[in-house]
């Protein structure tokens, strides 16, 4: 029997496959084995159809009624209201690409605000307390950390922004652990049934709106700032909004390159693209 | 019967219509199909998983091959997979068994497949 071109419209039998594909789960060796075996299976029933006397169109239509639902080869009992493994391995390696991401720009605000505070020094980066909103010990144990200084003003800044480094550094690298067991989920859930569990490009749009709406407030925060206290203390905001800045921005650009690939599951590399 | 029903059982049929012999798919759907008259209907679809699980429990084994001009996937019986017919074939006969005097019903007699002339001295 003669195959039809691949995109020809009203193929039963080849669209039952692609839906088939895009279904399925389990290694790339057991889909591929399953989808062969199901077509010689379709292609021998419209054949059979085909010889009692059908046309080929009806003969394909009765061979995919009579194969069932697409969920019943995959061996999964359709359930609704209960989330699928492919939705919640999904779900997994979004909030990991969205929160690896987000805590990956809190560690490159980091280094932003090491360098202003190495340009413009410690009192641009964060506002000095008011007198009263501190004891005499709280004065010594900062002048403790840093005996290079008498004032205690100077220590407190010393302080805070050393506060502010050293959890920057630790959400980062918090963040480059959770990219890194993103990528490694990702080789694993492979699957076409994961990388269509939702919308192509969902966890770029989250991710876009998430750090748009983060440097929107920070650097709006920063300004108000420069406007209000002639800069001290904005360094903060203006590191942290700068690095949600470029963070918003490779989302929209990853996510405009997902939209473009196409649906998840469509094909190989576009499947990847669209998860990112 | 509806399908329902018959999952319960599928292991069992399937290993059944193996037991005479390797075949591909679509043969056992069409031998199932066949050795009840047409009663066994099922979305044919749903005899692949309980294929690749009676093979992953190691009751069949399969190989791919070319038959008609297409690849198939021919599985068989293993010696597992007969123990394991033979265990199930007779839990069934005593299921069934007691559920038929339950129901006071007498014993059902296999129906045979062709009409056979009776002769006469």
């Amino acid at each position: 029997m003669s195959r039809r071109p691949p995109d020809a419209p009203a193929d039963a039998v080849e669209a039952y496959l692609d839906r088939l594909l895009v279904t399925l789960n389990g290694t790339p060796r057991q889909i591929r084995y399953t989808l062969a075996e199901v077509e010689a299976h379709l292609r021998d029933a419209v054949a059979e159809g085909v010889a009692a006397g059908l046309p080929e169109p009806a003969a394909q239509a009765q061979a995919v009624a009579r194969m069932g639902p697409v969920d019943g080869v995959a061996g999964r009992v359709p359930a609704l209201g209960r989330p699928s493994l492919a939705l919640a391995r999904r779900l997994v390696l979004t909030a990991a690409l969205v929160g690896g991401a987000g805590f990956a720009a809190v560690g490159g605000a980091g280094l932003i605000a090491r360098f202003l505070a190495s340009v413009k020094g410690n009192e641009f980066m964060t506002a000095p307390w008011p007198p009263g909103a501190y004891t005499r010990a709280d004065c010594a144990r900062w002048l403790a950390g840093d005996p290079g200084t008498h004032s205690c003003v100077t220590a407190m800044l010393y302080d805070h922004v050393g506060d502010f480094l050293l959890e920057a550094t630790a959400a980062g690298l918090l963040g480059v652990l959770a990219l890194a067991a993103y990528l490694a989920l990702r080789q694993r859930w492979r699957d076409r049934a994961t990388l269509a569990a939702l919308p192509a490009g969902t966890a770029q749009a989250l991710g876009a709106v998430l750090a748009g709406v983060a440097a929107v407030a920070c650097l709006g925060a920063a300004i108000d700032n420069e406007m209000i206290q002639h800069g001290i203390g904005a360094g903060e905001a203006w590191s942290l909004g700068t690095a949600a800045a470029v963070t918003a921005a490779l989302f929209a650009l990853a996510l405009r390159r997902a939209l473009r690939a196409g649906p998840p599951g469509r094909a190989g590399r576009a499947g990847g693209a669209a998860l990112g | 019967m509806r399908s329902e029903k018959l999952k319960g059982h599928l292991d069992l049929l399937l290993l059944s219509v193996l037991s005479r012999g390797p075949g591909h798919g679509y043969e056992v759907i069409t031998r199932l199909r066949d050795r009840s008259d047409g009663a066994f209907e099922l979305p044919e679809g749903t005899v692949y998983p309980a294929l690749h699980r009676l093979e992953e429990a190691g009751l069949l084994a399969s190989a791919w091959a070319a038959v008609a001009g297409r690849r198939r996937r021919i599985y068989r019986l293993t010696p597992a997979g007969e123990a394991a017919l033979a265990e199930q074939a007779e839990q069934w006969r005593e299921f069934s068994g007691s559920v038929t005097r339950v129901l006071g019903m007498p014993p059902a007699v296999a129906r045979p497949r062709m009409a056979v002339p009776e002769v006469t001295a």
